[in-house]
């Protein structure tokens, strides 16, 4: 018994076991495979996930189609985790369909398809491992783009050369064994049965959709993704009104541009981006436009405006409007007194959120003048004033401030909000420009939780001459609305940062333009004259619509202006007397009567803006004439044909019912010519973006399968795909 | 989180929010499954890598696991505790993982989680419990079960029987073979 003794004792030593934390990345995986699972387990799916069950249960003995509808089970979570993995597999979003399809299937397999079947399966296996092990590093599946398939995320090319190896030969083997153990074990508990299956299934249901990757996405229909977690407001898209009846059009301005990076950002992760995240004013303002800037603040912008041909439409024309806003001279700068309000909650701990503004923040102390006062207020993790207001002189006191900043789980009930514009109070001075600026991935819980508490909140620190601005950072918890709407309260602007470079756009290029607000409230009226123009579309600005009456009522909050921004707004126009007209003239009504033609001008352009500091709107007013109008577009200028081809190209992303004729390559060529100086290559990069959505989602007269292919019409996925749409649907 | 929170009431805590997470995912609801996996993947991972003593293969398992989890949570009927349950689930993945391949043949080279340069506290009795897990690794596969729930997971035989689907009895026997194996090993 001595002896008994010293075994356990020795034994318990097995508690001393240490293991070390698992890699962030594999949870991540896990975690989406796991939700993915879930999704596909719900009540759209249960029927086939009963069926699935059923088998195990019941039908165990026949083996084969066992194997098959658990490879087909597993098939849509590994697919899913592929796509997540690398991201160069583009156009082959998870698709649920293709395991509904093969599910239905396993009944008919006979045994010899069955033998192929795992023939094949461990022929591509080895392929496989024979390609992992010819590529040197693929440890971690995001690492290299170029790894096609690995079988699990975490494996060394060497294991996973003997895993997929023995898995291939030894699993069909095995597999058929182990099912008549369960028939013979009677009804077994569920989750043993469940769990042979899903073990087994991973390891053959790799190469099959390795197979369907490299057949070159043919399979399945791209369907826009959006991470679960970013919300957009939806819209409507504006409609195509009859001048006669509705001549009078009138928006707020928008200078945002986060719709545009994060639509870079879903694009060049491989996905479609969710049609609510297009909005059209946002992506054709992202682009710098070189129109004319104002000489004086007395006029603090001035408009520039063009009739082109419709690049989508040849009976239909664009009025471009560009607007620019006034430079001040750098000695009229007045000192700027920033706070910056930063979430550092759990989540933010990810690459392209708290490390990057960290390193984003560098570049914009560097463009601060010496008087510039910086101060940080951080919530939601690591609480509290992290920097008191430091003059930007202190430098290297402002950057251990925020590189000090580490995200932390989440602490709820501090008031970041209130502390930040308490502190910005206490560093205002005179003739200070005060600004708020909130960085966050989402989490708004800066202490005011009711969103509309938060906005009145902002909006009265907003009268008192604090502005908010504010940063968004990642994906997956990213409220664009709220985000959107605390910027416009707080007369400021919403930015989204994808990357290092979109921080330097942001923050050092635009930072005058981001900061200095130089008109507020900015209101633009168009009326169109009948005569001339019988229909009209505003394209984008859905989210910043106002009421016609709501243009010379002061009250009324709308856009605002920084240093030196462009604004650009587009209307598509159909002249009067083309036959293009969407709607028919009315039977009974005035519009019978051709309208007189009172002058020549084709409309009327009002604009109405504030001064930073005042209540009372000024009025800028244009006559919008003939000699605008340019037939050819090949004369039109390079930013008029430039912002026409981000117009296609948004419609078009967003399945938009106009606009959508023109072929990517079309629209790619459009904004190829059109590029002009594009100094900070953004055009460039605009231009490559439209090859990867193309790829994505390629058009029918590329040769590349559309709806028309797809057997079930098209009814699957919300996407609009491409080219013509077949009627009635 | 505060560290200072005893950790009883926590363990009290996280199984009654098990349960309710578990009762609301078999319901459908996406972000108590979520939840649920998020709260237990640390568990499933270190469980998986006590077992296998792989990082990279109780990565895949605890993967292989979060997904299963997604179906056969419906089958968790709460008549054991649900980390009884977890444990049995993502055991039987790691026995078929470890049966599905030759891996086990291979995995010699013992307990390599955590390098000893990485872990100098305890060395000497973390040696002694890597060169242990090599030989337990090396027994027949119910009497390594045992052995690690008994052992190394602490658990009485009882726990252990609940987990292994069998009965006390046999946890006991199947503890007193692998002694006798051991014994002339260590």
């Amino acid at each position: 018994m001595d002896d008994d003794k010293m075994t356990d004792e020795a034994l318990s030593t097995l508690k001393l076991l240490r293991t070390s934390a698992p890699s962030a990345e594999a949870k991540k995986f896990a975690l989406n495979a796991a939700m993915v699972a879930f999704d596909a387990a719900q009540p759209k799916a249960a029927q086939p996930k009963r069926n699935w069950i059923n088998r195990w249960m019941l039908g165990a003995g026949l083996g084969v189609p066992l194997t098959t509808a658990v490879a087909a089970l597993v098939l849509f979570p590994v697919a899913t985790q592929l796509t997540a993995t690398s991201n160069h597999l583009v156009g082959v979003p998870p698709k649920k369909e293709t395991t509904v399809a093969s599910v239905d299937e396993p009944v008919k397999t006979d045994d010899a398809k069955a033998k192929v079947g795992a023939d094949a399966t461990t022929s591509t296996l080895k392929l496989q491992a024979q390609t992992q092990t010819q590529t040197p590093v693929l440890e971690k599946p995001v690492a290299p783009p170029n790894t096609t398939v690995a079988v699990a995320p975490t494996t060394t090319p060497k294991d996973a050369e003997v895993r997929a190896v023995t898995s291939g030969t030894v699993q069909t083997e095995e597999a058929l064994p182990e099912m008549d153990q369960l028939a013979d074990a009677a009804p077994p508990p569920a989750p043993e049965a469940i769990n042979r299956g899903i073990m087994v299934a991973p390891k053959q249901s790799a190469p099959m959709t390795a197979n369907a990757t490299m057949l070159g996405g043919g399979l399945a229909q791209p369907v826009p993704y959006q991470p679960s977690g970013d919300k957009f407001q939806k819209f409507d898209e504006n409609r195509t009104k009859v001048t006669v009846t509705e001549p009078v059009s009138t928006f707020s301005i928008d200078v945002d541009t986060a719709s545009y990076s994060y639509v870079r950002s879903t694009l060049k992760d491989g996905f479609l981006p969710d049609p609510d995240a297009v909005r059209l004013e946002e992506m054709i303002n992202y682009f710098p436009y070189d129109y004319p800037a104002p000489t004086s603040l007395d006029t603090p912008f001035k408009s520039t405006m063009a009739v082109i041909p419709t690049p989508w439409n040849p009976k239909t024309e664009l009025l471009e409007i560009g607007i620019k806003g006034y430079v001040p001279p750098p000695a009229a700068r007045k000192p700027e007194n920033l706070t910056f309000l930063i979430d550092t909650s759990g989540s933010m701990d990810e690459d392209n959120k708290l490390p990057l503004l960290k390193r984003s923040f560098g570049l914009l102390v560097d463009t601060l003048s010496p008087n510039d006062t910086v101060s940080i207020v951080t919530y939601a993790g690591s609480a509290g004033v992290a920097l008191k207001p430091t003059k930007a002189s202190d430098r290297e006191a402002i950057l251990s401030a925020i590189d000090a900043l580490y995200p932390d789980g989440s602490t709820d009930g501090v008031d970041g909000i209130a502390l930040a514009y308490k502190v910005n109070a206490a560093a205002k001075g005179d003739g200070t420009v005060n600004r708020v600026i909130l960085a966050t991935d989402g989490d708004f819980n800066v202490g005011i939780d009711e969103p509309d508490q938060l906005k009145t909140y902002i909006k009265t620190q907003r009268d008192q001459g604090i502005f908010l601005s504010v940063l968004g950072f990642g994906r997956g918890n990213l409220d664009d609305e709220l985000m959107q709407a605390l910027a416009q309260n707080g007369n400021g602007n919403a930015s989204y940062i994808d990357n290092f470079q979109e921080a330097q756009k942001v923050l050092v290029e635009e930072g005058g333009a981001n900061l200095i607000t130089i008109a507020k409230d900015v209101k633009i009226q168009v009326e169109f004259n009948p005569a001339f123009v019988s229909e009209y579309r505003l394209i984008g600005y859905e989210t910043r619509a106002l009421a016609n009456e709501d243009f010379n009522n002061d009250k009324v909050d709308a856009g605002e202006i920084g240093a030196g921004h462009t604004v650009t707004a587009i209307y598509e126009i159909t002249p009067a007397g083309t036959g293009a007209d969407l709607n028919d003239p009315l039977r009974y009504g005035s519009s019978s009567v051709a309208p007189a033609a009172t002058s020549d001008e084709l409309g009327f352009l009002k604009i109405r803006y504030k001064a930073p500091e005042g209540e009372t709107s000024k009025l800028i007013t244009a006559p919008i004439t003939k000699d605008l109008v340019t037939t050819d577009i090949a004369s039109a200028g390079t930013d008029q044909r430039f912002a026409a081809s981000v117009a296609a190209f948004g419609q078009k992303l967003k399945g938009s019912n106009y606009g959508e004729t023109l072929s990517w390559q079309q629209i790619a060529d459009l904004a190829n010519g059109a590029k002009g100086t594009d100094a900070n290559g953004y055009r460039a990069e605009f231009v490559q973006l439209v090859k990867v959505a193309a790829l994505l989602n390629p058009d029918h007269a590329g040769g590349a399968r559309s709806i028309y292919d797809d057997p079930t019409g098209g009814k699957i996925g919300p996407t609009k795909s491409t080219g013509a749409k077949p009627v009635g649907h | 989180l505060t560290p200072d929170v005893a950790e009883l009431p926590a363990r009290a805590a996280v199984a009654a929010s098990n349960l309710s997470l578990v009762s609301r995912a078999k319901a459908g609801d996406r972000n108590a499954f979520s939840q649920l996996v998020e709260n237990n993947y640390d568990f499933i991972f270190r469980t998986a890598c006590k077992w296998t003593g792989k990082k990279s293969d109780a990565e895949d398992i605890a993967q292989e696991v979060c997904i299963k989890l997604a179906t056969a949570i419906q089958s968790f009927d709460g008549r054991s505790a649900f980390t009884s349950w977890l444990y049995r689930v993502t055991i039987n993945m790691v026995r078929d993982m470890q049966r599905s391949s030759t891996r086990r043949d291979k995995n010699v080279d013992a307990f390599s989680l955590v390098h000893p340069e990485d872990d100098p506290g305890d060395q000497e009795e973390a040696t002694t419990a890597r060169e242990l897990w090599t030989a337990v690794s090396e027994l027949p596969e119910k009497q390594r079960e045992a052995i690690m729930l008994v052992y190394a997971e602490d658990m009485n035989h009882a726990e252990a029987a609940e987990i292994m689907g069998c009965k006390e009895a046999t946890v006991s026997w199947h503890i007193h073979e692998a002694k006798k194996t051991l014994r002339g090993l260590l």
